[in-house]
């Protein structure tokens, strides 16, 4: 388990994170997310040590992460990035051997991993011959050749095709599924929704939410009712003094009731408009959350 | 794993990644190209025998002239040689002379030639000519033969040199000379592949991933040493090859000292290298793309410049006031030093204090380098001040 500790970090007078603590446990998925400049990246490279905490502390297993720990941890930053001219499996090969293994053993895991997510056949080529499609895999090779029991991937997703979002997903599934704790950042909110068990919400260096997706959703902010009409469109609803409108799409409007609103009354002001299609209760999506905590 | 495992990891990555790249195989070919010629060309340039002139002589006196050509030409310089042809008349000499096969032709007072009479040939037949009209001019006035000799080829004047230069002093001082911009050579260019070395890898961001696993000092460390190791083995090969072709092919008199001053340039690199690249390094840090650095290394290139005009200074004048002074540089003392050593201008405290700066200002640049590459590492845009790189490290 990753614990990030009360970490504080300033550039200059520039308040980078403020306090920011969370966890990331074994065989569970975890996206972080906030937005550009709420100082994803910079906790990131504090649990890599490429940063060092103004205060606070970084844990590993219940104890101080060590240089030999965060040598062991997979790594891919969000400035992608490998030599251009030495070839994928010589780059790997020196990765591996940099987080510590023996020449053989090094050689052995990095051909496995590249054969493993599909640029084997490639891997004698300088990477820059590669296509940018495998320049990530190769990328992600890099983090993976370790069988890293901790997965940092800072916008892993960014830049890749639906294709390559449901390879890498499974990629991450399967590291899952063997007991790795995976975190990544993300601006793809409704992909963290369906990916991620755990996520954790972060502005202005504060964490504003965390914990299992589902729980998060709930915690905040009141239920949203989703109302559609067979026709008629989404005017209905502006009348209503129980319920706001939050959203609308086609003949489908978002409401979020108010203190004292009534779900009954909504559905029977929407019954007298028109013909009602479907009519539902939900917690909001975390994009909804997202711009509820993030804007407040 | 350990410090040294992981500098070792670099410098291995580092040595490797150089030899298959293109740019060090053309330097590679470029330098050695130079070398062999170097070592070849003086003695193919140098050895190519007397110069000999074919010269014909006709009409009144031609027998005596004919004589007296080839003994003025020996006079002047022992390379000068004089084929004499006696011809018939004046028709003959100048159907020879426009046809080529003679240089000159002399005779009738006049001296026929085809466009012009080179300097040289011009002063051997007109010395000769001179003396003998004036012989016989003087046997005619009753002078006897061996007087008129010794008035007209008395015994040259011997030079005495106070200071004389032998054939082995200037063949040192060609040697240390070539030494000096090998040296120079090398320091400049293999300090530019750390810069360049530390910004490619900014440049491409692999240096996030690099520094994920390993710290800054030995990655620089790393770096630094691969990349030395590199040109020290090529400093090597140069001066084996070079002095090799020379001992083979005769072309260059090599000096007793060779072999010294070849060991003493080869040392003053490691010494060089170090103080050199560290700072190369500091220039590659503070630039993010390959372009700017030429305006962050622009310093460190005019300081190695500025060195090799004092060594080359040093060459010409070993005790001077500047060979003095950039002796205590540390810049300027790995390529001034092996200079005067070879001169035997320069004692052992000297060289040892000397050392010692250098060592000392090694140590400082190594800190240097450290810290701003600490602190310039992950600043992936645009051009880094020295003094904000330093804070950050």
């Amino acid at each position: 388990m990753l614990e990030l500790v009360a970490l504080t970090k300033r550039y200059g007078d520039v308040v980078a994170l403020d306090g920011l603590s969370m966890t990331v446990a074994p065989g569970r998925i975890h996206g972080f997310v906030g937005r550009n400049g709420a100082g994803k990246t910079t906790t990131m490279r504090i649990a890599l040590g490429l940063a060092r905490p103004d205060a606070g502390e970084v844990r590993w297993k219940d104890r101080p992460v060590t240089a030999a720990d965060r040598r062991g941890f997979g790594y891919m930053p969000e400035e992608r990035g490998l030599y251009p001219k030495m070839t994928a499996l010589d780059q790997i090969v020196y990765f591996a051997r940099l987080s510590g293994m023996g020449p053989a053993e090094a050689s052995t895991a990095a051909q496995a991993i590249l054969e493993s997510i599909g640029i084997g056949e490639r891997s004698g080529e300088p990477v820059e011959q590669l296509s940018l499609g495998n320049q990530q895999r190769c990328q992600l090779a890099a983090a993976l050749v370790t069988s890293p029991e901790l997965l940092v991937l800072d916008e892993p997703f960014s830049g890749l095709d639906p294709v390559g979002v449901d390879a890498l997903s499974g990629v991450l599934q399967t590291q899952v599924d063997q007991g790795t704790a995976v975190v990544y950042s993300s601006h793809q909110l409704e992909l963290v929704e369906r990916l991620s068990d755990e996520v954790t919400i972060i502005d202005q260096g504060r964490v504003v939410a965390s914990g299992e997706v589902p729980t998060v959703r709930s915690s905040r902010g009141a239920d949203r009712l989703k109302v559609e009409l067979a026709d008629g469109g989404t005017g209905w609803a502006d009348g209503l003094t129980g319920a706001k409108v939050v959203g609308r799409d086609g003949n489908e409007v978002v409401l979020e009731l108010l203190p004292g609103g009534d779900d009954q009354d909504v559905l029977d002001a929407a019954r007298h408009a028109g013909r009602v299609r479907s009519f539902r209760r939900e917690a909001p999506t975390l994009t909804e959350l997202f711009r509820e905590v993030v804007s407040s | 794993m350990s410090t040294l495992q992981v500098v070792r990891l670099v410098a291995g990555r580092e040595l490797r990644e150089r030899i298959r790249s293109k740019a060090f195989r053309i330097s590679c070919g470029v330098s050695l190209a130079f070398i062999l010629a170097v070592a070849i060309l003086p003695g193919v340039l140098s050895d190519d025998g007397p110069t000999t002139y074919d010269v014909g002589v006709f009409g009144e006196g031609a027998e005596q002239l004919g004589d007296r050509l080839p003994v003025v030409a020996g006079q002047l310089d022992d390379d000068l040689a004089i084929d004499v042809r006696r011809l018939g008349d004046a028709a003959e000499a100048e159907r020879l002379v426009e046809s080529g096969d003679l240089d000159a032709a002399v005779g009738d007072n006049r001296i026929v030639v085809d466009e012009e009479l080179g300097g040289r040939l011009e002063f051997v037949v007109q010395e000769a000519n001179r003396q003998v009209v004036a012989e016989a001019t003087l046997s005619g006035a009753g002078v006897a033969p061996d007087v008129a000799g010794r008035v007209l080829t008395p015994q040259p004047l011997e030079v005495q040199a106070l200071d004389p230069e032998s054939d082995e002093d200037s063949a040192k001082e060609g040697l240390v000379f070539f030494g000096t911009i090998l040296l120079y050579g090398q320091l400049l260019g293999f300090g530019y592949w750390v810069a360049s070395g530390v910004v490619e890898e900014k440049a491409s961001r692999v240096v996030e991933i690099l520094l994920a696993k390993a710290r800054p000092g030995q990655l620089l460390a790393g770096k630094v040493i691969g990349i030395g190791l590199l040109g020290l083995v090529q400093l090597v090969a140069f001066v084996v090859i070079g002095l090799l072709t020379a001992q083979l092919t005769g072309s260059v008199d090599l000096p007793p000292e060779t072999v010294s001053v070849a060991v003493q340039v080869v040392l003053w690199f490691v010494l060089g290298f170090a103080l050199y690249s560290c700072l190369f390094a500091v220039g590659g840090a503070m630039a993010s793309r390959v372009e700017e650095l030429q305006s962050t290394t622009t310093p460190l290139t005019f300081l190695a410049v500025a060195s090799l005009f004092a060594a080359m200074n040093t060459g010409g004048d070993p005790t001077g006031r500047i060979a003095e002074i950039a002796t205590f540089i540390p810049f300027s003392a790995p390529m001034v030093l092996p200079i005067r050593i070879a001169a035997g201008e320069v004692g052992l405290g000297t060289v040892v204090v000397a050392v010692a700066i250098v060592l000392a200002s090694i140590v400082a640049a190594m800190m240097l380098a450290a810290r701003v590459y600490a602190g310039g590492a992950l600043h992936l845009r645009g051009q880094l001040a020295l003094r904000k790189a330093l804070r950050a490290g």
